[in-house]
């Protein structure tokens, strides 16, 4: 039987949502928290009416309390009411008085009274927080067989396992076997240059469904917990470098704001608004006009972004200068950024090396050569772009 | 040239003899240590304040007191830091009390944490970083102090803490300070803390040594705790 996670977005990755009696890991960069994950899951459950404990050796029981009303989520009545109980692993350990069903004492007991527990909750749910700090104690060899015994004793008891890790510099070897060693790996990851500027999760693994590769961005409120929305994606340059050709391209649908400026060619006055797409990344993409007297728009859009496309006309090095300060402007907001080499069919195009050079940029920006108006490099372009964001 | 910002300490930057002038060199990481009261917090709270007056902001972790003590160690040296919690130049991860001991509310400013909490320790990093480097792209960190994160915590998780904290304030152009008591644990760790930071200056209540700075060669003054905070005199090669 199939339950619901109450994470928006994760059921539809999930096919409905988590088995009866199946392990999820939630593995997240250090500096974002999977936790409101594994509470929202636990609150979810509880408000159906199933039953459900928490392990923590990283708070003591009292602050999670305060933390699901913060929230807006009633714990503490449903402890009062027996539908949830704590594992206090952390109290103890930091001499405050111990909270909750079971307590823990001693690293040795963790094992069998998290077995307790599970015992406690058929077709439940446990939430162990955090996974993490449990390799601390325990070393590597024994949190594997630890989970393992878990795992299988949840399996038999129908019961949901939920654990929450953050995924310090282990040893590839450790992660990629506490991967394996669950039946769901869900990555929550930070989208990031210099600063974090966005989060997503991707369900990685599941054995009971195949995975979409697609990444939810999403922010934590409280009250409210995870929310999942679409993210901004900025395509700029210096003006009739191909930008809104380009947001054309990469949109499934698109609209332009423009006027035919002196009669012949379009320019665009306002912004181009588009929809994209691709591999499973969903953005709403905004293409700024070019000119100067519009850098006010690109300001206000670069701080809302999380990435961007810098368009540069090949043929004409002359606008560069320009390119580089639209650039510096994104840079200011640190968004994940890569330059499209536009209009590289057309003679006098400059190869992308030559680009990097009058340009100066460094290594860390990739250039992808294109052709909007042909769609030539269009997906390369988005590829390029995605391994950026993913930083894969 | 490694640039280098003013570390608000009397007499430090003279030290260094740069030329365009000395102090700390931006975006890296220094160890304060020393014994008990020798004036490292000091140190800290007039490299956070000579920040904040010359708008560069601070993201200031609370280990070893409260806000309150925060508060009122400051303004014995003048430095008041109302203005710039107001300002929000000013921000603070309270890793010693939770809100329902302190009176000062949780805000984008103002976070709670938990030393015994790291991983949460290192989410509110994150989004202080990100909050303080949109003040201003140059800015300034301090942890004072590392002592009592050292004595909750296991070894290895100091390490991937210190090691997290320090790749996400570095990468966000960050100049950090980090104070430690010498001797509180034992010398392994001691050993691989100061591995890890850039520059490493030790207090020992007459002298201060900077034992390693990028860029320079050992120096060692004598200084003065006076009512205007630490005052460096003259160094000794």
């Amino acid at each position: 039987m199939i339950k619901k996670s109450h994470i928006p977005k994760l059921d539809d990755f999930l096919d409905g949502g988590i088995p009866e009696g199946t392990s999820v890991l939630f593995c997240a960069y250090p500096g974002i928290g999977s936790e409101t994950f594994g509470y929202q899951i636990l609150n979810g459950r509880l408000q159906e009416g199933d039953k459900g404990f928490i392990f923590t050796n990283v708070a003591e029981p009292s602050s999670i309390i305060y933390e699901f009303n913060k929230y807006g989520w009633d714990l503490e009545k449903n402890i009062d009411e027996e539908n949830v109980f704590f594992v206090d692993g952390s109290s103890y350990f930091i001499g405050s008085p111990v909270m909750g069903k079971y307590s823990i004492e001693n690293y040795s007991q963790i094992k069998e009274v998290v077995k307790k527990a599970i015992n406690d909750v058929p077709s439940g749910v446990g939430v162990i927080n955090n996974l993490s700090t449990l390799v601390d104690y325990l070393g590597v060899e024994e949190t594997l067989e630890t989970i393992h015994e878990w795992n299988e004793f949840a399996k038999l008891n129908k019961t949901v396992l939920i654990y929450i890790f953050t995924k310090w510099d282990y040893e590839e070897q450790f992660i990629d076997e506490i991967k394996s060693s669950v039946d769901c790996l869900v990555n929550v990851n930070t989208i990031e240059d210099r600063v974090i500027i966005g989060q997503g999760f991707m369900v990685v693994s599941s054995s009971w469904t195949t995975p979409s590769n697609e990444m939810a961005l999403f922010f934590i409120i409280q009250p409210g917990g995870v929310r999942i929305y679409i993210p901004k994606i900025l395509v700029t340059g210096p003006h009739n470098a191909g930008k809104s050709t380009f947001v054309k391209a990469i949109s499934k649908k698109s609209v332009s704001v423009d006027r035919k400026a002196l009669g012949k060619f379009k320019t665009t006055i306002a912004m181009d608004i588009g929809h994209m797409e691709y591999k499973g990344f969903v953005a709403d993409v905004f293409g700024t006009p070019g000119q100067e007297r519009f850098d006010l728009i690109l300001d206000v859009l670069a701080k809302e972004a999380v990435g961007a496309f810098i368009l540069v006309d090949s043929t004409l090095p002359e606008t560069f200068a320009r390119a580089k300060e639209m650039i510096s402007k994104c840079k200011a907001e640190a968004i994940p950024k890569i330059i499209v080499a536009n209009k590289t069919d057309l003679p006098g195009a400059l190869t992308t090396e030559k680009i990097r050079e009058i340009m100066k940029l460094g290594s860390d920006i990739p250039i992808v050569p294109a052709s909007a108006r042909e769609k030539i490099g269009i997906n390369e372009a988005m590829d390029a772009f995605l391994a950026l964001l993913y930083r894969d | 040239m490694i640039p280098h910002i003013e570390s608000g300490v009397h007499g430090f930057d003279e030290l260094g003899n740069f030329k365009g002038g000395g102090g700390i060199p931006e975006n890296t990481v220094t160890l304060i240590y020393g014994p008990p009261k020798t004036g490292k917090s000091i140190f800290s709270y007039q490299f956070a304040y000579h920040g904040l007056i010359i708008e560069e902001p601070c993201l200031y972790m609370l280990i070893d007191y409260t806000m309150k003590d925060l508060k009122q160690n400051m303004m014995e040296f003048g430095f008041n830091m109302e203005r710039y919690l107001e300002n929000d130049n000013f921000h603070v991860i309270n890793a010693v009390t939770t809100n329902r001991e302190d009176l000062m509310v949780d805000s984008e400013v103002y976070r709670y944490s938990s030393v015994k909490n790291p991983i949460d320790i290192m989410v509110k990093v994150g989004e202080g970083a990100s909050l303080v480097h949109k003040k201003n792209p140059r800015f300034r960190a301090v942890i004072d102090s590392l002592t009592t994160l050292l004595l909750y915590n296991e070894n290895m998780l100091i390490v991937r803490i210190l090691k997290a904290y320090i790749m996400r304030i570095k990468a966000a152009g960050g100049t950090v300070i980090i104070t430690y008591t010498e001797g509180s644990t034992d010398s392994n760790k001691e050993t691989m803390i100061k591995s890890m930071v850039d520059n490493i200056i030790r207090l020992d209540g007459e002298y201060l040594t900077i034992e390693a700075m990028k860029g320079m060669g050992k120096r060692r003054a004598p200084y003065n705790i006076t009512d205007k905070g630490m005052v460096v005199g003259k160094g000794i090669l």
